[in-house]
């Protein structure tokens, strides 16, 4: 009987698309899907909050380059996928959702377990599909990789209700609609514009590059080193850029923006030239946009044409794939010196030196032990908070994909779901969360996932007992009226908890971490360390809110 | 300050739940759409959307770009004033009495409109023509006691061949 379902339909798709590993929690209105996925050689991983199944689908996808893929069930299923959703379209992640729903026929009565989920994720996917037709998810699950993964990247929904996934499909009745997605055109001016911005390069005498995470989802990493080299330019990320190239690279000047490195922000406020390649100018770098780079005409290159001039007015603008635009710049880019430019950013970064704005307290040698207690190939994932910005300034990033952080969304609890995802896809790689202990509780659950595939994660979290960057804030321009900030996790004993987890675990001082770090390295399975701070630890420069990427504080004022 | 009402023509997939994804763009944005018209081309896999908002002309060039991302708009145009063909259909619906019956009937003569309905006095007027036209009929019959009016909104295609 040359018949099928519409659950292996999806499942055989899936195995088309190369897909190797889902992330998922079933209820009654999936199962039809899961009963499939039996006969398949896709490994399930069985998270234990769905949120948790989003964001280890997103650290896979960051991680590895491919698609990730997450499943849930219908209603709380669903929803509680929308935080891991709105987080990895923020940060342009290439994801297919798949949620179960009810029975076709119940559609819109309130059922039992249902919820309107491509409603509510409308403005968070790039596209979603009701399917109901099980002779059409073939086409429609190809069209949902190539959407995801094509031009900007972003998740995109499925939404499979229980009786198309059981109802059966004659193999011959399968529809094979072409996918919509079609290669972009040049746009007419690329030449001219390559052509401009070679020029505005050549003859600016303070030419900066500003890097966004654009140029790692393109794959185009090598093109900007080349890029970097030829034209002695040095260059600045934002904090989704970072990593694109080696941080350790001599015209690294860090990361732009209210919590990026007092050198990055300085020469960008003083270029006559900015070319912008990948990044989309988000408040958290611009600060107050009319006085970001005042000096300098700006070049944008992205491939998504709603990014070019959405923020900051862009005087040349090419809508492209990096890689493509990478490569036809830098043969019209002539080899300079920059000496001039390259000595005042010498002196610059004495003078930085010499005000020691940067700063992140004990942590910033701790984070440095660890990286250099750990294999060369390792990836760090951050949480969010003061946690994450000590980790993107004291980490060295060495490679494209070892440097995964929530940046879009500023998403609380994602960095153990995310790394649990990104050491599934890249199992060869040492895994270390960064996390505060606020993150940390949101989605602690996740502890059972770790112990039970033993996903072997290095888990640092920093115990300030404080919901940190608030306290800061609060401190510094609230009057240190603090309040609804104590987490309470001081009081708490955490490594017990990992323990009762089964998570072999750990407990240090910040600054006396030497044998913690070590038990840590050389762990074979999953561990947890938790690091003692004092609460007043934060980190500088930040910029107070409503003042300009220039008016960077080192501390409280007055 | 450069606002003033942009047209703008939509083709997109005819599918359920594109209507939706297109005017949450106009949403999220906060502006108003003050009209609407959409319906099958002469293709059945394709509709088109005519919306009237009121903008300034960067606002039209997000809302341009935002719109062209999503899957299931296929184009986006401005409609320039002076290259549109605009039309508008409206029912009226009036009841008439001893105090408006003579000067409803000579508008309605006037204006070329035609009576499609009369039940117990209550009678619903059809008219259609250009943007001046409709509004021209309508303040005449505004005093005489209009009850209630249905729009299509603005159809408008462009005068050219593309």
């Amino acid at each position: 009987m040359m018949e099928t379902t519409g659950a292996d339909i999806l499942v055989n798709t899936l195995k088309d698309e190369e897909v190797d590993v889902i992330f998922g929690y079933p209820g009654a209105n999936s199962l039809p899907i899961h009963d499939s996925l039996l006969k398949s050689q896709i490994r399930h991983y069985l998270v234990r909050h769905e949120q948790a199944a989003a964001h280890a689908a997103d650290g896979y996808a960051r991680a590895t380059g491919k698609v990730g893929v997450c499943l849930a069930t219908s209603g709380p299923g669903a929803t509680n996928l929308v935080t891991g959703i709105a987080t990895a379209y923020m940060d342009s992640t290439p994801l297919v959702v798949l949620t179960g729903q009810v029975t076709t026929s119940l559609l819109g009565s309130d059922a039992f377990q249902e919820t309107d989920i491509i409603g509510i994720t409308m403005p968070i996917t790039k596209h979603s599909y009701l399917v109901n037709d099980p002779c059409d998810i073939g086409s429609i699950l190809k069209e949902a990789f190539d959407i995801a993964k094509s031009g900007r990247p972003g998740p995109v929904l499925v939404d499979l209700p229980r009786d198309i996934m059981a109802a059966k499909c004659a193999l011959g009745d399968t529809k094979d609609t072409p996918s919509r997605v079609k290669s972009q055109p040049r746009e007419d001016q690329y030449d001219e514009q390559l052509r401009k911005i070679a020029s505005y390069l050549n003859r600016a005498e303070r030419p900066v590059l500003l890097i966004g995470g654009g140029v790692k989802l393109a794959q185009a990493c090598n093109g900007l080193a080349r890029l970097i080299e030829k034209g002695n330019i040095p260059f600045v990320s934002t904090m989704m850029g970072i990593g694109s190239v080696t941080a350790s690279n001599g015209f690294n000047l860090g990361f732009i923006g209210t919590h990026g490195n007092e050198l990055a922000n300085r020469i960008v406020h003083d270029s006559d030239f900015i070319l912008t390649i990948g990044a989309r100018f988000s408040d958290r770098s611009t600060s107050i946009v009319e006085e970001f780079a005042p000096l300098a005409t700006i070049a944008q290159i992205d491939i998504d044409a709603s990014s070019i001039g959405k923020v900051v007015k862009a005087n040349i603008s090419l809508v492209c794939d990096i890689r493509e635009a990478l490569a036809g710049l830098i043969p019209l880019v002539e080899k300079k010196n920059r000496r001039e430019w390259l000595d005042r950013i010498k002196r610059e970064k004495t003078a930085c030196q010499n005000t020691a704005m940067d700063e992140c307290g004990p942590v910033g040698p701790f984070i440095r032990n660890v990286q250099t207690a750990l294999p060369e190939a390792t990836t760090i994932v951050t949480d969010v908070g003061l946690n994450q910005i000590w980790a993107l300034r004291s980490w060295q990033a060495k490679a494209p994909r070892s440097v995964i952080t929530p940046g879009g969304l500023g998403t609380m609890g994602f960095s153990l779901p995310a790394a649990m995802g990104v050491q599934v896809g890249a199992p060869d790689r040492a895994v270390v969360v960064f996390s505060g202990d606020g993150g940390f509780f949101m989605n602690i659950q996740e502890l059972v996932t770790v112990t039970c595939y033993q996903i072997p994660l290095k888990i640092v979290v920093f115990n300030n007992g404080n919901l940190g960057m608030i306290r800061q804030i609060q401190d510094l321009f609230y009057g240190a009226r603090f309040c609804d900030i104590e987490l309470g996790t001081s009081k708490v004993d955490l490594v017990a908890i990992a323990k009762g987890f089964g998570i072999e675990a750990d407990r240090v001082p910040v600054d006396d971490a030497g044998a913690g770090i070590q038990r840590m390295a050389t762990s074979e399975g999953p561990f947890l360390l938790e690091v003692m701070v004092p609460p007043d630890n934060y980190v500088y420069p930040i910029i107070p809110p409503g003042k300009s990427n220039i008016d960077m504080i080192s501390g409280r004022q007055g | 300050m450069g606002i003033q009402e942009r047209i703008l023509e939509i083709l997109v997939s005819n599918k359920p739940g594109v209507l939706a994804r297109v005017a949450g763009v106009f949403g999220r944005l906060g502006y108003n759409i003050e009209s609407l018209c959409v319906a099958e081309t002469i293709s059945p896999e394709i509709s088109r959307i005519t919306s009237i908002t009121n903008a300034d002309a960067d606002f039209i060039e997000k809302v341009k770009k935002q719109l062209g991302r999503l899957v299931d708009v296929i184009e986006v145009t401005e409609q320039l004033p002076g290259q549109s063909a605009q039309r508008e259909m409206i029912l009226i619906g009036m009841t008439l009495n001893q105090k408006n019956r003579q000067e409803t009937l000579q508008t309605i003569g006037m204006f070329d409109c035609k009576i499609i309905s009369m039940r117990n006095n209550y009678c619903i007027i059809q008219v259609a023509g250009s943007r001046e036209e409709v509004e021209t009929v309508i303040s005449f019959l505004k005093p005489l006691g209009i009850d209630k009016i249905a729009r299509t909104g603005i159809l408008a295609l462009q005068q050219t061949k593309k």
